[in-house]
């Protein structure tokens, strides 16, 4: 069966359209890449497959194992095994300490799971407050394992990044598409790509619909010497 | 007159009890009695001159209030294990005066839980502390009051050159009247950590601190309020530098999950020498819709995510906490964050 089905999704923010009709699907333990130019909708598409509150679906279906979810919140997505990481989270008022020991109690995970992410110096830290972008990256990233998802929606994993943590991003990423969770990625320079084993398809969404979809080479290749003008028209 | 008190062959600490105006227990272990160390009833301590002068020096004198508990611990004794008073009120009024006398380079903390239940009208504690030179003191204040309580607490301290303090207080239940006050005068080099956690739903709360800093001293004074439903919260904070080298900081913080409420927090710095370095920050806003939605992403319901915020913004409160009292502490912020999500 597949795992995410995204059928003629549109999706508004405060009534502006921004994914115009997006229809794909991802199965277990599949990688696919989000390519696109920014104000693309790449973000949007994710969180509002998370199912966040500011994000509209006008129109269309998102079906998770077989089940449609477009109504329901995001917490009841997590709940079936969606997760979001976020691509810049602003400061949040906790401690991620305590966010590792919620979201432990809460999936049941075991918070050994996060012990190669290097984050014992962050943990009495005010969540994302003055973080580096490679902490941050791998905080958000901690906090998607603890969830134990079936599907990791992950929002420019690779951007800011140092290249030791972009090697780590790639190490754990292809360590989750082997325990069988799909994983569907946006970048926007395709840093990690080099680092991940098994790229299952590659799209490219410009102007809020996907223009192409492919083999990751051949997609990088065009977007690297013709920019994402080859994929319009 | 017959004392409801006694040594313990075992254990490491003491505490001490009153309901109303009776002393319900007093324990001292007996490792700490032969040390030198003295827990007993003021009206019994006063019969010695030394303490009868020690007497309303650090707070304005009140008449007429002779109930409470005395502790002293000798010069150059460290005492790890929590010493813990619990002050009771359940019916009519309850008026108590504490003194508690730290010797010099001596250590000890102090975990001090005041709760009204039943007909408790009325509480006043008056608590002075000493603290000698080079001592260091941890003191935790846990109140837990019913709504129909009426309640007056003041802490007055005077810290002798080179002392640390490091005061924490925190409320599980507001009545529907608080004043609460706290005065610290520092000496030379001292230091000084205040930190007031305080969750209120309707009532009238006016939460006074007030810091004097000596040559070389520094304070640092920490506030967290979360305002509930009716909630009106007052918090005039003082400090003032007496001497070269002085320096303070203010960071109070007000959280309003009821437009309903009121939080007015006043930060003040006063210079009285050209050398001193004050700042002061504050703060008072509602729960950011943001941080709701992110933490519903993370698989938190709406109210989980207020109960985690409401928790994160009191904890990011706490600077520091004695390893001893961290559990009674995490429990309690667990507690009164879901509390005021109601």
């Amino acid at each position: 069966m597949t795992l995410l089905k995204l059928e003629d999704l549109h999706v508004e923010i405060e009534k502006n359209e921004v994914v115009k009709g997006v229809s794909l699907e991802v199965e277990a333990g599949e990688v696919h890449l989000l390519f696109g130019p920014n104000g693309s909708g790449k973000s949007t598409l994710l969180r509002a497959v998370m199912g966040l509150p500011s994000y509209t679906i006008s129109r269309g279906r998102v079906i998770f194992e077989g089940r449609d979810i477009t109504a329901l919140k995001a917490h009841e997505r997590a709940a079936l095994g969606i997760a979001l990481m976020h691509q810049n989270p602003r400061p949040i008022s906790v401690k991620l300490r305590q966010m590792v020991i919620e979201l432990s109690r809460k999936f049941g995970s075991d918070p050994d799971l996060i012990r190669d992410l290097n984050l014992d110096g962050l943990m009495d830290r005010e969540l994302y407050k003055g973080f580096s972008g490679g902490e941050l990256k791998r905080a958000e990233l901690a906090l998607v394992l603890l969830q134990r998802p079936k599907l990791a929606l992950l929002d420019e994993p690779d951007s800011g990044v140092d290249l030791e943590s972009l090697r780590l991003v790639g190490r754990i990423i292809n360590e989750m598409a082997d325990r069988g969770v799909a994983v569907l990625l946006v970048t926007h320079t395709g840093a990690v790509a080099e680092h991940l084993r098994n790229v299952a398809a590659t799209h490219v969404l410009v102007n809020g619909r996907i223009v192409a979809s492919g083999e990751l080479p051949s997609i990088l290749r065009t977007i690297r010497h013709k920019g994402y003008s080859a994929f319009e028209g | 007159m017959s004392m409801p008190w006694s040594i313990f062959e075992s254990g490491k600490s003491a505490n001490y009890l009153q309901r109303n105006f009776d002393i319900v227990r007093l324990f001292v272990a007996k490792r700490l009695a032969e040390k030198g160390f003295i827990l007993e009833p003021l009206e019994k301590a006063v019969e010695r001159e030394w303490v009868r002068k020690l007497l309303w020096k650090a707070l304005p004198a009140r008449e007429g209030i002779v109930k409470g508990a005395f502790v002293y611990v000798p010069p150059n004794t460290q005492i790890s294990a929590p010493l813990s008073m619990c002050f009771v009120v359940d019916r009519g009024a309850q008026w108590v005066h504490n003194v508690l006398f730290i010797g010099d380079n001596s250590e000890v903390t102090v975990s001090t839980t005041c709760l009204s239940a039943g007909e408790g009208e009325e509480h006043q504690g008056f608590t002075e502390v000493y603290l000698g030179r080079g001592a260091k003191l941890d003191y935790i204040t846990i109140h837990g009051w019913s709504k129909q309580t009426s309640v007056v607490a003041e802490v007055g301290v005077i810290a002798e050159e080179g002392s640390t303090i490091n005061e924490f207080y925190v409320t599980l239940r507001t009545p529907q009247a608080l004043k609460s006050s706290t005065r610290i005068v520092g000496g030379r080099k001292t230091n000084i950590l205040s930190s007031t956690l305080y969750v209120t739903g309707a009532g009238n709360s006016t939460l006074e601190t007030y810091v004097a800093l000596e040559e070389g001293a520094s304070a640092e004074i920490l506030s967290r309020i979360v305002a509930t439903r009716g909630a009106l919260v007052r918090q005039p904070i003082t400090v003032e530098a007496r001497g070269e080298g002085a320096r303070g900081h203010i960071e109070c913080r007000g959280l309003q999950l009821d437009p309903s409420s009121m939080v007015e927090t006043i930060p003040s710095l006063r210079s009285m020498h050209g050398g001193a370095q004050l700042t002061h920050e504050a703060a008072i806003g509602k729960l950011s819709r943001e941080e709701l939605e992110y933490l519903m992403s993370k698989g938190f319901s709406e109210d989980e995510a207020v109960t985690l915020l409401v928790r994160g913004f009191l904890e990011l409160g706490i600077k520091s906490l004695p390893e001893a009292l961290k559990p009674q502490v995490t429990a309690t912020l667990d507690l009164i964050a879901k509390a005021a999500k109601g």
